[in-house]
This record gives C-alpha cells, structure tokens and sequence, in this order.
C-alpha cells in the first residue's frame, strides 16, 4: 500500500521530472529515483495505430535501437480478462492510467487501447550512474513509429536503500553451528578417550578449525538458503523476510520458462561433458602414441585453453563471434551470433566445449601414462589390432578414472555460470520473466536474484537445482556401480 | 590353404588402409564446411562443398577391394573429378584462407588418392593383378610405409587441433596492439601500444590488480591453515568420526555453488562484508577447503610413518614431529597446494562478481569483464589487460602442469 501511494505521488511529480523528450506520440518522463529501478512516465497518443511500446535502455546515449538493450516490451491490446497484479508481485511494477496494470498469461504488461498514461519503474538498473532510457512505439512488425529519443535518469544513488540489517539472527545462528560442532567433535574425542586410542588425541583438534569452518560457511548457508526458498525476501526486505509457505515452489513450477532453461541445461551439460572425455580422450590418445615428434610443444599449446583464466578466453570468443570479428572475417560474413537463439544456443556450447577439453586430456593423459607397458606389449605379441587394443585394453581401464572424472565434469558444466554470463548474459530475450534463450539454470537464479531483486524465488530456483543434481548423481552411481559389478 | 594364400587375402596396401580411414575423416571435414558455406549464403560455394563431400563419401565406398578392377577406374575417375573441382574453385574465387584450407581438404585428398590408385604398388593391387609374391613383398613393405604414413595423419590432426586452440590466443594478441576498438582486420596489420599505456598507465587496473592479489594470498593463507591440519590428521590418526567428516568433506566438493550463492550474498550483506576483501577470502577458503584437504592428505599419505615414529621414540611430541619432519618433507606438496588455492581465487568469477558492486573493490576477474558491457565494449583495453594477466597464470599452469593435475586427480578420483 506504502508503495502504491509512493507511485501515486511520484506521478504527480511527473511536472518536476528531471528531463523530457517529445517525440511524436510518446512523451517521456523520468520520475522520482527509487533502489536499483528507474521510474518512468509515458503520456501516449491514444489514437495512433501502435501495437506494442519497447522500453529501451543504455549506459550511454544511442540514436537507433541496437545500440541498447531491450528492458521490456507493453502490448497495446485488450485487458478484459486480464489480471491486475498488485505492485511488488511482478518484476516490474507498471501503471496504466494510474492503476495497476494488466498482464497476460505469459506475464507481459498489456495496455488497452485508450489509455493516456502509464509508467513503469524498470528494475536491474546500474546504482548511481546516468543511464539513458527511450520508449519506442511499434507497428505489428516491430519497425519504430517514432524516432528514438532517449533521456537520462539516474537511480537513486545510494546502493543501500534499508538501514543497516540487524546482524543478530546471522551472528546467533553462526554461533550456534560453530558451538554444535565443538560439542560433536568434543563428544568425538571423549569416546575415542574412553575406548582407549590415545594416539588420536590430537586429531579432532587438527580437524576442528576446517569442519567448524565448513559447517559455518557452507552448511549454514545451504540450510539459510533452503529457508530463504520459503521466504518473501527480496532486495528491498533485507533481513525481515516473512515466511510464505511454499509460494516460491509453485512460482517456479508454473513460470513459463521452467520446462526450456531445465532442458537446455541438461543438452548444455550432457553435451558438453561428452564432447570434453571424447575429445579429451582422443587428444590424450593421440598424444600418447610412442615416437611423436614435438609431443612437449603440442602438448603445451594443448593446455592453453585450461590454462588461461577462463573468463578471459569467453570474453575473447565473445569478441571473436562479434559480426565484425574474428570468426566473420575468416568466413567474409558478418553473422551476429549472439543475436539469434539457435546460433547463440550452438555458440555458447562451442565455447565452452573449448575451455573443458585440455582438463580431460590431461586428466587421461595422466591415466594411460600409470597403465602398465607390458599389457599392451602382450597384447602386440599375441597380434591383437590397434582397435581392440584400444578397445578391451586402454578404455576399461580407463574407466575407472573416466568415470568420477565424468561425473565431476557434468556437475561443473551444469554450474558453468561464465561461460553463458560472459557470452550472452542468458539472452537472446524471450519473454518478459521467463529465462532467457541461453539461460541454463544457474545464470537464471543470478538474473532473478541478482538483477530482478528476488531473493526468495531465487532460493527456490536453487533448491530445485539441488534436488536435480543430488539425484543425478544418484542415478549416475548406482549406474557406474551396477556396470562395475557386471564387469 | 597354404601360408601365401592367406598373404594374398591379408594383404591390403598400407595407402588403401590410410584411405579407408582418412577419406571419411576429410568427407566429415567437408561436412563442416558445407555448414560454413550455408552460413556464408554462397551458392557456388554451397554446391562445390556438397560436391566435394559426395565426391569423397563415392570414393570411399567405391574404394577398390583388390578382386575387381572396374573399381578401381572409378574411383580415379571420382579422385580426378574431386581434384578439378577444388582446382577450379582455388582459381575462380578469391583465396581467403578459409577458402584455401576448405579446398585443400578436398583436393589433397582426391589427389593422393589419384596418384596412389594410378601408380606404385596400391595401383597394381587395385587392378587385381597382386600374386602371392607381390603379396608377402607388400606386407614388408606396410611394415615400413605404415608408420610414416600414420604419424603424417598424426600431425594433421594435432596441427587442426592447435590452431583451434592457438588462433584466440593470436587474435587477442593481435588486437592488444590494435589502434582503437575496431575487431576487425588482418592479424599484425597495425601496431601500437597505445592500449597497454592507457591500462598499465592507469589507477583503475592497478586497483584490481591490488584486490585480486590481496584476495588471493588471503585465500592461500586462510585455506592452508585449515587445511593443513585437517589433512594431516585425516592421514595419520584413526579417529571417531573419521570417515563421517571425510564424507563431508567429500559431499561438500560436490555441491553446487549455485545454491549457495544467494545464501551467501544475504550473509555477506547481513555482516557488512560485501565490497571488502575478507568476504571473499573467508568465500574462497571454504569453497576452495574440501580440495586442498584431499590435496594435502594424498601427499601426507606418501610420506613415510616410519620417520615420525622412530621421532616419538626419540622423546619428540607429535606436534614438534609434525613441524620438524612431516612439514619439511610434504614443503613440495604444500606449495603445489598454496598453488592451487591461489590460481583458483586469482581465477573466480561469479562470487566476486556477486559480492563487488563498486569498482573500487572489483577482482581482476570482474574489473575485466567490465570492460565489456552490452554496449560501449573497450575491446583494445580488454586485450591488453588479459594478456597481462594471462601471462603469468599461463606459465604457472604449464610450469606446474603435472603436479596440478595430480592434485586435482587425488581430489576428484579418490574423492
């Protein structure tokens, strides 16, 4: 309610508005700063023939629209029907004519035809820093119906819009994991003592400081994390977050996107995890062949792409997929990439497919070199081929370090967040509050937690992954083992 | 049947074996770039690629067999076809480098193969006219041309996988000393420093450089401390709740970081540690912990009891005999271990980014991508920057290569 009024006010400051631009159809105004979003105010020509308004932004001005970034898009059509969100439970929280807006099944802002007004105050914005912000009224396909004529507006431009948060609940809970495990530990130590294994009195002492530092660093968080999962917070309820049951659960259950990000994540991981151990497994193979030349110079440029930090070389093939960039040059194209989603969604994979195959080369590299020379000299003697040497002798005992290897590779590539933040940052856009075309789920959780502010949704997205991967790799052991078994 | 019989069934000239293996790898080659030719949108090339392609998918199912020698025309035929076409196409198009190596995929191919099906013993076998003699003289002589063949294919195949991995590494390179933010342009057609000036000249790399170095040796110092215990008794000492906290320890590394993320950031902001250096140390301590701890006790392990007990028996405590004989002997070990903690803070991306909101406390990590936002990206600046970092992370992981490795085995494998 707070809030609401807060939005009617700023509306009647729309007068006092920092800066304007006219342009034929739209006038814009910036209003009042608030935490992280700038607000805005349309006044629109009821009458033109516009099907959508797109909200553009940039850290910098811009002339045409792909020099900025597409923050969301308003439909012009017909809300009967429609629901009218209250501020707060959207990402962004819009206005037509002073009430709340309406939204569509997919979660998009509709605007009827007749209305005059509205705003919006637009979310994920940088703190503190001029951003430029246009609205661009579109036809049916898409082309502009006005020149674009950005204004400049600013967040508000403290980061911290809550008071300092009371650190007590932290500092008590953290106090109380660190003594629970001094207990256990201390417990530990006395029934060794009394069982009689002196010798060991020391090393509950040795292990302390790294268990009581686990427990407070990592489970702690995972147990406030799986609290969060059932908590309203969010950016702007720091620390006084109220319990919602399991809202966040079927939030996430029923947001349109979940069914995709949680299929590209598992084609993203499978795909790249097997083209890591085939490739890595080839080169190391191939490496490996007795009387190679030159086997120290391929095996050290072979290493780079593990070697070099791998934010630098996702950021260089960024640059390399650029449609001025490397890639275009060599093909005398200028593709971009990154744009469309079918091409970014392959790009994305490629990259990281780059980055992960030195790690397994090297990895198996370091297993065939403690394979035993008389196995395979045997085998020569007895005139087995090359392929089933490959094949009944190197592979099966391969397996035993191909096999955790693998699994470890999988769980890495479902949590590879750089790869996709530093190539697309989850785009290309999809739909306003659905995962991107390249979002898997974990650079999902960033952008809700992160950029939208939803700490609580975010938490659920979490727990998800969790139970995903817990039985993954559930699944995967007992595979592995019942293999093992038959073998 | 007799021992010359069977030469004469086993025997396959070591050209036709190299191409019953190579024709499909260059078909899939080609395959690859028919793709590239689609994105390009060129018809001719489109049509010449698909050409090709069939070309050497015919050749190799009509590779000859030794019986019957109308196969052996057509499989010249199909190699002449090949090697003309992509002559062709080298002479009618502008030779861009793309162009010279997707032809040369073609022609080199079909042309080895017109020459080894024309002439020398492969072309003689291909006509079926090989009796036992020719036979056993050619089994010797696979013996010889065999390897030699196999480590030129070798190096073909090696040499395509280190231009995928070099031409990044060149092409930033070339565009450090690029002049303004332009990507485009041959590789080494200008050259200036102006990119290098404008960041080691300025405050703000520096600063990055400060916080990640500051975080890093943070982070090595915590990490082995909590560590270097905790391996050591997981080695030695058989105590209650052993195998329970190395459960723990091993559960942790699997963990997803994911979920810890958000929990994370509440806390760090609860306790007023984001935008500091000690949020981050105590982050990649923890997270950073459950390998060393691995680390440490694989090469705690490997040195030998028998030292610290005859050192008991000499009247040492057990902590003087950690100290005085175990710590010295596994020094190696624990540098490697320092090693690994330190790269894999200098390296973290996603929780610096998370807990840094101000430039001021940015990592090298996240000050560099800043560099490239949506829009305005300052590409010249990037490069410069990156390959001032990488170069001495580079040399560190190939320096240490082995020993990582085995680290990182001991933790994953064993773990």
């Amino acid at each position: 309610m707070k809030r609401l009024l807060a939005a009617l006010l700023a509306m009647a400051t729309v007068v006092t508005a920092v800066t304007a631009a006219e342009v034929p159809g739209v006038s814009l105004h910036s209003g009042e700063p608030e935490y992280r979003r700038i607000r805005i105010d349309v006044a629109v020509n009821p009458d033109s023939d516009v099907e959508a308004y797109e909200v553009w932004f940039a850290g910098q001005a811009f002339q045409a629209r792909s020099e900025a970034t597409l923050h969301s898009i308003l439909r012009v059509g017909s809300t009967a029907g429609l629901e009218q969100p209250r501020p707060g439970e959207s990402f962004d929280d819009c206005w037509s004519d002073g009430e709340p807006a309406h939204r569509d099944e997919r979660g998009m802002v509709v605007i009827a035809p007749e209305t005059r007004r509205w705003s919006c105050s637009l979310t994920g914005m940088a703190p503190g820093v001029d951003q430029w912000i246009a609205v661009v009224p579109v036809d049916g396909d898409g082309s502009a119906l006005s020149a674009v004529a950005p204004i400049v507006a600013r967040t508000d431009a403290s980061d911290e819009r809550t008071p300092p948060p009371d650190t007590r609940p932290v500092l008590y809970a953290l106090g109380s994991i660190v003594l629970s495990a001094i207990v256990l530990l201390s417990y530990l130590r006395w029934s060794d003592a009394r069982r009689g294994r002196h010798k060991s009195k020391l090393a509950h002492i040795y292990v302390a400081p790294a268990l009581v530092a686990l427990a407070a660093l990592t489970f702690y968080p995972i147990l406030y994390g799986i609290w969060l999962a059932f908590t309203n917070a969010d950016q702007s309820r720091l620390g006084d977050e109220v319990f919602i049951g399991l809202a966040n659960f079927t939030g996430v259950f029923t947001s349109p996107g979940l069914l995709r990000v949680t299929l590209f994540t598992f084609i993203w991981a499978f795909g790249n995890t097997a083209a890591h151990v085939v490739f890595g497994v080839v080169l190391a193979l191939l490496l490996n062949r007795a009387g190679l030349t030159g086997k120290t110079a391929y095996r050290t440029i072979l290493l780079l792409p593990w070697a070099i930090p791998a934010y630098i070389s996702v950021l260089t093939w960024n640059g390399m997929l650029q449609p001025d960039g490397f890639v275009n040059a060599m093909l005398g194209t200028s593709i971009d990439f990154i744009a469309n989603a079918g091409s970014a969604r392959v790009v994305v994979i490629l990259v990281n497919i780059w980055l992960g195959i030195s790690f397994m080369m090297m990895m198996t590299s370091g297993a065939l070199q403690a394979l035993s020379k008389d196995m395979f000299e045997a085998a020569e003697i007895d005139g087995v081929s090359r392929w089933d040497q490959l094949r009944y002798l190197t592979l099966p005992n391969l397996k035993s370090t191909l096999v955790p290897v693998s699994l470890l590779g999988f769980i890495w590539s479902f949590n590879m967040f750089n790869t996709i933040y530093l190539m697309t940052r989850g785009g290309p856009y999809v739909g306003f509050g659905e995962p991107g075309a390249t979002d898997i789920l974990v650079t999902y959780v960033y952008s809700v937690a992160f950029e939208s502010g939803h700490y609580g949704i975010a938490a659920a997205w979490s727990v998800l992954i969790f139970l995903m991967l817990i039985g993954f790799s559930a699944v995967y052991v007992k595979k592995t083992r019942a293999t093992e078994a038959t073998a | 049947m007799n021992g010359q019989g069977i030469a004469v069934r086993w025997y396959v000239p070591a050209e036709i074996q190299v191409l019953r293996v190579w024709l499909p790898v260059a078909a899939l080659i080609n395959a690859f770039i028919v793709g590239a030719e689609v994105l390009r949108a060129r018809e001719h090339g489109m049509l010449l690629s698909v050409a090709g392609l069939a070309a050497l998918l015919l050749l190799r199912a009509l590779l000859p067999d030794g019986r019957l020698p109308w196969k052996r025309t057509a499989a010249l035929a199909l190699a002449a076809a090949g090697v003309l076409a992509g002559l062709w196409s080298l002479f009618a198009i502008e030779l861009s480098f793309f162009n010279f190596w997707s032809n040369t995929w073609l022609v080199f191919p079909a042309g080895i193969a017109l020459y080894w099906l024309s002439v020398g013993p492969a072309a003689s076998w291909a006509s079926g006219a090989s009796d036992s003699a020719a036979a056993e003289s050619g089994l010797a002589r696979n013996k010889q041309v065999l390897p030699r063949l196999e480590s030129f294919g070798l190096h073909t195949l090696l040499l395509h996988a280190i231009a995928v991995v070099i031409v990044p590494v060149i092409w930033i390179i070339d565009i450090s000393f690029s002049p303004g933010n332009v990507l485009g342009g041959a590789i080494g057609d200008a050259f200036t420093l102006e990119h290098y000036e404008s960041m080691l000249g300025g405050s703000q790399f520096w600063l990055w450089t400060r916080n990640s170095v500051i975080v890093a040796i943070g982070t090595t110092i915590v990490g082995l401390l909590l560590a270097i215990p905790a391996g050591y008794a997981f080695s030695r000492y058989d105590f209650a709740g052993r195998k329970g906290s190395m459960f723990v320890f091993m559960l942790v590394q699997m963990f997803p970081g994911a979920i810890i993320l958000v929990p994370y950031f509440m806390v760090m902001k609860t306790l007023g540690l984001l935008n500091t250096s000690i949020g981050l140390i105590i982050a990649y301590s923890v997270t950073a912990l459950p390998l060393c701890v691995w680390m440490l006790k694989g090469f705690f392990d490997s040195v030998p009891r028998a030292l610290e007990e005859a050192a008991l028996l000499d009247g040492c405590t057990q902590v003087e005999v950690f100290y005085r004989i175990v710590l010295p002997l596994s020094l190696p070990a624990v540098a490697m271990t320092a090693l690994f903690s330190f790269l894999a803070a200098w390296n973290e991306f996603v929780l610096a980014l998370v807990f840094n909101t101000s430039n001021e406390s940015y990592t090298l990590p996240v000050g560099l991508a800043s560099l490239i936002p949506t829009v305005g990206q300052q590409w010249g600046d990037f490069a410069a920057a990156s390959v001032v970092v990488s170069i001495p992370v580079v040399i560190m992981f190939i320096a240490f290569q082995r020993a990582l490795i085995q680290g990182l085995s001991a933790g994953a494998v064993k773990g």
